[in-house]
């Protein structure tokens, strides 16, 4: 994670020098995480694509604004937080995402993939805004205070967002904790 | 369930949960909350991580090339050179445009004002030629009348003297016709 952090500066510090070619290793380094955030949030997958390549034209654009390139993954999401929540509001002008039907999980046991689909549909249960902090902290690893930068909010209020759609998950997907899970 | 001061979703994700481990050595609650958590992430990690449809376009790919417009707008000297020659294309245009908008027929009005011009040169240099012509022709009149003038006095002065030599000569030839006839008288007596 060291060796990481210090090779995204030095790319980060090439492309703000104008090598093309030192931005594109840093594309490639995070369009999965990129793409699978947007994925979950806006929960289609040929926009979450076209997110993902506004997102990093974006970011190279505005490359130069970045005061600190250590900051650059929580940069880089917000950049993506934005980019997905003004298609989410375009798409869906009330503000909320449409929660889906909750499904009873069963306990039989479960393949990766069933497990997989079964996590997907958690998360779907979830508003947008408890998925969105879900997804930075457990599948992205972000501080709560990069949580806060990111999602433009208080600390305090990430912290309940997250708390909140932790115990919801917990309780969908207790069946699958039980002993469904291989 | 687990004790209310202790942060236990804090301490599982990594962030700062305070002294805790003292706690948990101690709650047995706390513990299997704990243990449930871990569970839970476990169960939340399974969700699979999707592959992109396809490679992201790098910025270096044809797709984000500029345009030649955007490249010129982009670039301070051309710009720069853009801008003088649209400002020289602007001022050759208005040079051009600009009688156009003031006189509607401008063929045929230069024309006549060409033609107007033209003969009113003519007709000063036709008068200038005439007049220095006939100022000549004056002199040369003056000139020859002075002569014949002249010439016309000699002869008259000429004749005179002619005149008066034969009147002279007549005299003499009466006086000596009238001395003859007194002698003649004179020696008849």
């Amino acid at each position: 994670m060291i060796f990481r952090e210090v090779e995204d500066r030095d790319l980060i510090a090439k492309a703000r020098r104008g090598q093309v070619d030192a931005y594109n290793v840093l594309l490639s380094r995070w369009e999965k995480r990129v793409f699978n955030y947007l994925l979950r949030l806006v929960g289609h997958r040929e926009d979450a694509f076209d997110l993902s390549q506004d997102v990093f034209l974006k970011a190279y654009q505005n490359l130069r604004k970045l005061d600190d390139p250590a900051k650059f993954p929580g940069w880089l999401f917000r950049i993506a937080h934005n980019e997905a929540y003004s298609l989410l509001r375009k798409n869906r002008p009330e503000g909320e995402l449409a929660v889906e039907p909750k499904t009873g999980v069963s306990t039989a046991r479960m393949y990766p993939m069933e497990l997989s689909l079964t996590v997907e549909r958690a998360l779907e249960q979830l508003s947008a805004d408890q998925r969105e902090a879900v997804l930075l902290k457990v599948y992205q690893g972000f501080k709560f205070e990069e949580m806060a930068e990111i999602l433009s909010c208080p600390v305090s209020t990430v912290k309940s967002r997250l708390y909140t759609a932790l115990d919801l998950l917990k309780e969908t997907l207790a069946p699958v904790n039980m002993g469904g899970a291989e | 369930m687990s004790c209310s001061s202790v942060d236990l979703k804090a301490y599982v994700y990594g962030e700062d949960a305070g002294p805790i481990e003292e706690h948990l050595r101690s709650c047995q609650s706390c513990r299997e909350e704990l243990e449930r958590l871990r569970v839970n992430h476990t169960a939340l990690m399974a969700l699979e991580q999707v592959e992109t449809p396809q490679r992201i376009a790098y910025i270096s790919d044809k797709v984000f090339e500029p345009r030649w417009w955007q490249a010129i707008w982009r670039s301070g000297p051309a710009m720069g050179f853009a801008s003088a020659a649209l400002l020289a294309a602007a001022i050759f245009a208005h040079a051009f445009t600009r009688p156009a908008t003031v006189i509607n027929q401008p063929g045929a009005v230069n024309t006549a004002e060409i033609e107007r011009q033209v003969n009113t040169r003519v007709d000063a240099a036709v008068t200038k030629a005439v007049s220095e012509a006939e100022a000549r022709q004056a002199a040369m009149f003056a000139k020859n009348l002075d002569v014949v003038e002249k010439r016309f006095a000699d002869k008259q002065q000429a004749d005179m003297a002619n005149v008066e030599q034969v009147v002279r000569y007549y005299e003499q030839q009466r006086s000596r016709l009238l001395v003859a006839a007194n002698d003649a008288r004179g020696g008849g007596q």
